[in-house]
């Protein structure tokens, strides 16, 4: 597997601080997966991000983007292939109408006028949102926008793309359509995803799990194998999944020694029922 | 402090032939002493209800009682303090309303905007940092050093600090991690064993079923239900107009109904779930 993103000791502090909110880390992310970073707020995940895409800068230690080490003269390149859909859909809209905000990546980039109509047309189709080109952004649904928002960032064709928290102000529906169609993308567009989330759902998803805890990867692993940590995953600030809470309140009844998927739960309680 | 609307109209002067009305005749109750839950999607009408309790939007027509304070289109700007005072707001991210050089200031501008003297705005701040869990030693220092978590804290502090009546939250939880969303909703809870009435706006139906004693349901700038969570998340119409989503444990019930399990009422909370199935499993 060819790695797109590739992080070797990588330290970085804030200006005035004192504490690495980034201490030490290697990470090498491989292309098409789909890896959810967790951790506490200030944790580190946002941070992380801000590398990769080279809006800040490591103190020591190098990052590659699809082998290319990032530098000042190559992080432009580097940046036309990620794609970042921040949390709050409300603070990323700069245009009047959904197309003019679509085409303004591609205004950046340079992109002639005809071309960049085709790329803003075929953006918005991807994410189903055609019909809703002449109109203002700010009269969309909250899951509406955050489409929108992810068109803007497949039109600059991008191989990774970073989801910090966008799910997260959306309401169930909205959180749905989104991680479907980002799935959905992943598959047909060869996508490398990484989403920076709090959402157990939304990570169960996920091929790869990473967890920060203050500046540092302290796991790296799938989800079953995470979801099998129980008492320890408050610790890294998440709660446990669902099933795990409802099975144990079951123990007396049900074999329950780790993480228990849905299917495998409903599986043994039914199985249980039919002896009565 | 009761807080009534009656036949509340709403229309944003807007441009925008889009939006148009923000609440169309509304009447509810709140009740004093209550956790109540407002639910609906994205653009229902929720924030826009919310902020005419303590006047920073007017009806249209129609009037809201909080308390002996009637509101309607005419009443003028001057003379809210009192009303605000009673009625502390916490809006989404509300560390981006955070300004002042320390945390201890932050905190206090609330207090002293309604005319509390230095010293006891102080105090409130001493008192209101140890409520929300960040400890004195968080005073000084300034709300930019702090994390996200930790200014929501101090932002929530600073409402806290006024001591209003009435506790406004709309989505207080968004983007904080699931150990610190609980802890939060914890110290709401609290709030309200003494005394005070929380109004939530919220998507997430867990929380809902989990502190709410009484739950209102929004759809295109109406109140559609309103009753306790297990009534509003039991009624089969809301659910087939795709109104309302249900909280977990509704969810995982229906999907063992779909097999071999029968619950007459769904539960709401992994409590009820699991009570529910053992009985079914016991046979009895």
């Amino acid at each position: 597997m060819t790695n797109i993103i590739s992080i070797k000791d990588v330290y970085y502090k804030y200006p005035g601080s004192e504490v690495y909110a980034i201490n030490g880390i290697s990470l090498d992310i491989q292309k098409n997966q789909w890896l959810s970073i967790v951790g506490k707020n200030g944790s580190g995940k946002t941070t992380l991000t801000r590398l990769i895409d080279g809006l800040e800068e490591s103190e020591s230690g190098s990052i590659a983007i699809d082998g290319v080490i990032s530098d000042e003269q190559t992080i432009w390149e580097a940046r036309k292939k990620i794609g970042i859909v921040f949390q709050n859909p409300d603070h990323q809209f700069v245009g009047a109408t959904v197309e003019d905000d679509v085409a303004f990546g591609l205004e950046n980039q340079g992109m002639p006028r005809e071309q960049m109509v085709e790329s803003v047309d075929r953006a918005l189709a991807m994410v189903d949102m055609q019909d809703y080109k002449k109109r203002d952004p700010q009269s969309l649904s909250g899951g509406q926008k955050q489409r929108v928002a992810i068109a803007g960032v497949l039109a600059i064709q991008p191989q990774i793309i970073i989801m910090d928290e966008s799910t997260s102000m959306l309401d169930p529906d909205g959180r749905k359509t989104v991680i479907n169609l980002i799935e959905e993308l992943r598959s047909k567009q060869d996508l490398t995803v990484i989403s920076i989330t709090h959402d157990i759902e939304e990570t169960q998803l996920s091929d790869r799990i990473i967890v920060l805890n203050s500046g540092k990867v302290v796991k790296d692993t799938t989800p079953a194998e995470l979801y099998n940590l129980r008492g320890q995953l408050q610790e890294y600030g998440l709660e446990e999944p669902f099933t795990n809470l409802v099975a144990e309140n079951l123990t007396d009844v049900i074999d329950f020694k780790g993480y228990i998927d849905e299917k495998g739960l409903i599986d043994q309680l039914c199985k249980l029922n039919s002896n009565t | 402090m009761q807080i009534e609307f009656k036949h509340v109209t709403h229309s944003y002067e807007s441009n925008n032939p889009m939006s148009g009305l923000g609440l169309a005749d509304v009447s509810c109750t709140i009740n004093s002493g209550k956790f109540t839950a407002i639910v609906g999607k994205t653009g229902s009408g929720k924030s826009t209800l919310v902020r005419h309790i303590n006047a920073l939007l007017k009806p249209t027509s129609g009037e809201i009682l909080v308390g002996e304070r009637k509101i309607t289109s005419e009443t003028n700007n001057k003379n809210l303090k009192p009303l605000r005072k009673n009625v502390g707001m916490v809006f989404q991210f509300p560390e981006s309303q955070l300004f002042e050089d320390t945390v201890e200031k932050d905190i206090m501008f609330g207090p002293q905007n309604f005319g509390v003297p230095e010293k006891d705005a102080k105090e409130a701040a001493q008192e209101m940092i140890d409520v929300v869990g960040l400890g004195s030693e968080y005073l000084q220092k300034s709300p930019f050093d702090l994390s996200g978590g930790q200014m929501r804290r101090v932002a929530i502090a600073g409402v806290l600090a006024s001591d209003p009546e009435t506790i406004i939250l709309d989505e207080p939880t968004a983007g904080l991690d699931p150990v610190g969303r609980k802890e939060i909703m914890d110290l709401f809870k609290e709030q309200q064993k003494n005394g005070k009435t929380i109004i939530l706006i919220t998507h997430n139906m867990d929380d809902v079923a989990n502190y709410a004693d009484e739950m209102m349901v929004m759809h295109d700038s109406q109140i559609v239900a309103s009753g306790t969570p297990k009534a509003v998340f039991n009624d089969q119409e809301l659910l087939d107009k795709n109104y309302l989503t249900l909280p977990q444990s509704a969810i995982f019930a229906q999907k063992l109904q779909a097999k071999n399990f029968h619950f007459d009422q769904l539960p709401i909370t992994i409590s009820e779930l699991t009570t529910e199935i053992k009985q079914q499993i016991h046979g009895d």
